[in-house]
């Protein structure tokens, strides 16, 4: 990629080199990430620029390397363990869930555990049921953990930068199909950090606010441009962090708008995006509504494997289009 | 610490703490009794050589992860009585601030990185610790301390594995008390002798009669020293045997009396007094003595602790996570 | 040396707040081992043999077999020969304080509003989206009568803008305006002057009000009543509303906020009590929440002053008095705006 249109993985590993470089006490591991470079290419030549020492290439034991995260987070290190595929997460989820994000609380603050795990989610690659699912309200609904969703490569290098910053666990999930592209806008040089914990306000408008995450972030700001040529504009807020939650953006432009659309990838039912849903009909920007919320999420299935199947299970640009043009057209 | 018998000083500490451990788990049955402390309290009464003979082996920095049955291993490692009863009753002033309980106390100042209330959930956790201090060249050994029903979770596996490969400084110690729970490993094992597993992962197992504080000492000593000359960890399996149920609510349905009584003969602190008054290292009023002191430490952190404020449910949304340094 | 080792009901589960004791395995007299059973107890899920803590003798059995026993009450004592841990802190029960209730308010009595026309009901069940529900609330529209073209028979925003008024609101409005328009026309011709003062002191509507009846008590040569009656003008869904407050430099500074805050809140909603209707010797209007002011207060009829507080800034506020000349003239305006300002 010519100069700073760097994708996904360069931007995640120019991050974690930078992290790397700054204090000696990060390191690597996982499944694949050292001698192969990660599965998804992600680490790429960490190895050979940092050694075995720091690149730790480990077997196939997800709770056990998760666990051995967390103890060596509690020993004054700050381990970023790398999970092959999202959906193995639950692996290691008693290491994840029963340990590292409730230790802080339960222990009274007498230890904390500054750990970052990051893992590819998502659809799209035909890898099928057991390797594309999009697992946000897995962690999202364990108090205890901070959750990133970077929709681009120029906040996934500030939003991790700040993630192995945070001493406490941070789940950072990056979607596949971002991973070999670059994103519209450069990646910054530097070690400039995004704060977690803030939503983004990706474009403005009067007609219709979409909230989404990762990939949807995407696909909606389609929309957005083929929509804005028609004269209806559309505010687009991407929450980066899905824990803790920023709302504020949220409801300042509802009272502007009226009209809400939120879009994920993952099942509807009882899925993360139901969070905004439920903070914005309990709010005092209620009122403001001049339609019902809008919800695109995946379909309640597993993903299926064939193209055209794997396509019609999550939302696509079509469906979001779609929806917009309704929701604009009949609530007046 | 150092070899029990080795001196007065030593066989004394042994003791005391063996003493400790006893009253105070005592102390929490009859405070639990009578409806003081909420929950279920998983009590170690019997099991005092083991925590007691392994800190002897360790120093202040050396780590140990617990289990849920772990006040025996906090006090052996140096923990305040006067805390500990403080969290079991739920005050401000118990090592969680009343937030984790029994089963999750941790003391940062002697190493304990916490007991915890999943089986096996502390063995990884040691493992990194390991880890860490392998790749920070600290020279210090991570203990974890399970029991046997342990042994069969995947996370003891992998942990071990681990450990092995990565020739961690680790020692994977393991109260066997011969149930997890109901189960007993005559029946959750396929085989006699559970430290035939270290076989499988190249480490070296060894087996060791948890209620002679003497020789878990020297068991335990060897252990930390092959993992500080960076020859990586040992798995020791201690006999044992808990007297009381699993927990408070347990009813001892699935072992008998006969059983039970056979393993009160083999109580580890009248064990541990007769050799030293034998050995002319301590006589019997000294033990007398000490066990008086121990007594008296409990019965004071216990006064102590009920005086305490108890915890208060403000704060507790600002306690999830630590606060982000600007 | 032996001790008293009191034996008791202890806690089996987590829930568990009483135990029946079965039977005693042991008589008063009976040297015990450690370990040995007691007693046995039971709860609906649990029946458990208690041991003794430690070598000893039965002093004395306390409970009697079926006895329901709560935990950590005794039930049996023994002699021990080794000192057992055990703590008995018994219960502290502190009387718990009374509390006192306040006693309620008394509602001032409320007007009745006039009785509206009738309208048209077009749907008995309603749905709107939540802005068109604010803004009907508002505008005192019943959205029953709304006519509902969005989606699912929903009434959306763009139906109730072009939704007509409930006459009988719109009749009420209109007798508002009227009314206030026929005062000002009586006051039209009458000489008057009109004074203004920055003022940066915070004060609410009773103490304002107060203040303001306390400098005309001191003036009365200047006054055409014999009582002082401070009109306060609040804003309603129907247009202005007067509540007139009788003397009340005179109420208790607390009865008196009470009393303008209920007044305030009664006046929104349209309902002015029928005996706060008349008498207004004086008229205040606040503009601040307007972000305005005005150096030129309007005389109502029958009334010798008035007075509007304005905005200036976020901490300043302008007031203004406007006399009629007939009764006062310009230096003891002045003065009365001055005794006004120095008093708040």
């Amino acid at each position: 990629m010519s100069d700073r249109m760097l994708t996904m993985a360069e931007a995640v590993r120019e991050a974690m080199s930078i992290a790397f470089d700054e204090r000696p006490e990060v390191f690597l591991l996982g499944e694949d990430v050292g001698i192969y470079g990660g599965a998804f290419g992600v680490s790429g030549d960490m190895y050979h620029r940092y050694g075995a020492e720091r690149v730790l290439d480990t077997p196939i034991a997800e709770l056990g390397i998760v666990g051995a995260a967390v103890g060596a987070a509690l020993s004054g290190m700050r381990p970023i363990v790398e999970i092959q595929f999202s959906d193995f997460t639950a692996q290691a989820m008693d290491q994840i869930a029963n340990q590292a994000a409730k230790i802080h609380f339960m222990l009274g603050g007498a230890l904390h555990v500054p750990m970052v795990l990051r893992t590819p989610q998502g659809s799209g690659t035909g890898a099928a049921a057991q390797h594309s699912q999009n697992l946000e309200p897995w962690f999202a609904s364990v108090p205890g953990l901070k959750v990133v969703v970077p929709s681009n490569p120029a906040d996934a290098k500030g939003l991790l930068l700040s993630a192995i910053d945070d001493p406490n666990p941070v789940i950072f999930l990056e979607h596949k199909l971002l991973y070999k592209i670059p994103g519209r806008d450069p990646v910054p040089e530097g070690a400039t950090r995004i704060p977690l914990g803030v939503s983004k306000v990706v474009r403005e408008g009067k007609d219709l606010t979409i909230v989404a995450t990762g990939i949807m972030v995407n696909k909606s700001w389609e929309v957005a441009e083929k929509l804005a040529a028609e004269g209806i504009t559309i505010t687009l807020i991407d929450p980066r962090t899905i824990s803790p939650l920023d709302m504020g953006p949220v409801f300042e432009s509802v009272e502007k708008t009226g009209r809400l659309m939120v879009v994920q990838e993952g099942p509807a039912h009882a899925g993360f995006i139901n969070e905004v849903i439920a903070q914005m009909a309990g709010s005092s920007s209620f009122g403001s509504l001049i339609a019902p919320i809008k919800r695109l999420a995946g379909m309640n299935i597993p993903i299926p494997y064939a193209p055209q199947l794997e396509k019609a299970a999550v939302p696509q640009i079509d469906d979001i289009e779609a929806a917009a043009r309704e929701i604009v057209k009949n609530w007046r | 610490m150092g070899h029990p018998l080795s001196s007065p000083e030593h066989a004394r500490h042994a003791l005391l703490y063996m003493w400790r451990i006893r009253k105070f788990e005592e102390a929490v049955e009859d405070l639990f009794g009578r409806g003081m402390m909420h929950g279920t309290m998983h009590l170690s009464i019997g099991q005092e050589a083991s925590p007691t003979g392994m800190c002897m082996a360790m120093t202040l920095q050396d780590q140990i992860t617990s289990t849920h049955r772990g006040h025996g291993h906090c006090i052996a490692k140096g923990a305040d009585l006067t805390r500990m009863i403080a969290e079991l009753l739920g005050k401000k002033i118990g090592y969680c601030g009343g937030r984790g309980g029994s089963m999750h106390i941790a003391d940062v100042e002697t190493g304990n990185l916490g007991a915890n209330g999943v089986v096996g959930g502390g063995i990884p956790i040691a493992a990194g610790a390991a880890l860490a201090s392998k790749m920070m060249k600290r020279g210090t050994v991570a203990v974890s301390f399970f029991g046997d029903g342990a042994m069969n979770e995947g996370a003891f596996h992998e942990a071990a594995n681990l450990a092995a490969i990565w020739q961690l400084p680790m020692i994977l110690f393991c109260e066997n008390n011969k149930y997890g729970m109901s189960s007993s490993t005559e029946k959750a094992f396929a085989i006699d002798n559970l430290a035939d597993r270290g076989k499988g992962y190249g480490i070296p197992g060894v087996n060791v009669d948890g209620n002679d504080v003497v020789a878990v000492y020297e068991v335990a000593q060897a252990a930390v020293d092959r993992a500080k000359a960076g020859d990586g960890p040992t798995l020791i399996i201690a006999e044992t045997y808990r007297w009381k149920g699993h927990s408070r609510s347990d009813k001892n349905l699935y072992r008998t009396k006969e059983e039970i009584e056979e393993w009160r003969i083999k109580d580890p602190i009248p064990k541990f007094i007769a050799r030293v008054i034998e050995e002319g290292i301590l006589t019997q009023e000294q033990c007398d003595e000490i066990q008086n002191e121990a007594i008296e430490a409990i019965k004071a952190a216990v006064n102590e602790a009920v005086k305490a404020e108890s915890a208060e449910p403000s704060g507790l949304l600002d306690a999830v996570f630590k606060a982000v340094s600007a | 040396m032996s001790f008293k080792y009191p034996v008791v009901m202890p806690k089996m589960s987590m829930t568990m707040e009483t135990g029946e004791l079965i039977n005693f395995h042991v008589a008063v007299g009976d040297q015990v081992k450690s370990g040995d059973v007691l007693f046995e107890v039971m709860t609906d899920k649990i029946d458990m043999e208690v041991e003794a803590p430690a070598d000893g003798v039965i002093e004395s059995l306390v409970a009697n077999p079926g006895d329901v026993v709560e935990i950590g009450k005794p039930v049996l004592i023994m002699l021990t020969e080794t000192e057992v841990m055990a703590f008995d802190f018994g219960t502290d029960d502190e009387p718990v304080a009374a509390v006192e209730v306040a006693p309620a308010p008394v509602a001032p009595p409320i007007a009745t509003p006039v009785a509206p026309v009738a309208p048209v009901i077009l749907n008995e069940t309603i749905k709107a989206v939540p802005k068109a529900r604010v803004e009907a609330a508002n505008r005192g529209i019943d959205l029953r009568t709304v006519r509902a073209t969005g989606p699912d028979r929903t009434i959306t925003m763009e139906d109730v803008n072009g939704a007509q008024l409930d006459p009988a609101i719109a009749k009420r409005q209109a007798a508002n305006k009227a009314l206030i328009a026929k005062g000002i026309e009586m006051t039209r011709g009458i000489a008057q002057a009109s004074f203004t003062r920055s003022v940066s002191a915070n004060f609410d509507h009773a103490t304002f009000i107060a203040a303001w009846a306390k400098v005309l008590r001191n003036r009365p040569d200047l006054a055409a009543h014999e009582h002082i009656g401070v009109a306060l003008i609040i804003e309603s869904k129907y247009g202005s509303a007067l509540p007139v407050f009788r003397d009340p430099d005179q109420l208790k500074i607390a009865d008196l906020a009470a009393l303008v805050a209920s007044t305030t809140d009664a006046a929104k909603n349209g309902k002015v009590p029928v005996a706060m209707l008349s008498g207004a010797t004086t008229t205040v209007f606040d503009l601040t929440t307007y972000s305005m002011s005005s150096a030129t207060p309007l005389l109502f009829p029958n009334q010798v002053t008035s007075v509007t507080i304005g905005y200036e800034s976020a901490t300043t506020k302008i007031v203004s008095l406007t006399i009629d000349l007939n009764f006062c003239d310009f230096y003891d305006g002045a003065l009365l705006l001055d005794a006004l300002v120095a008093s708040l």
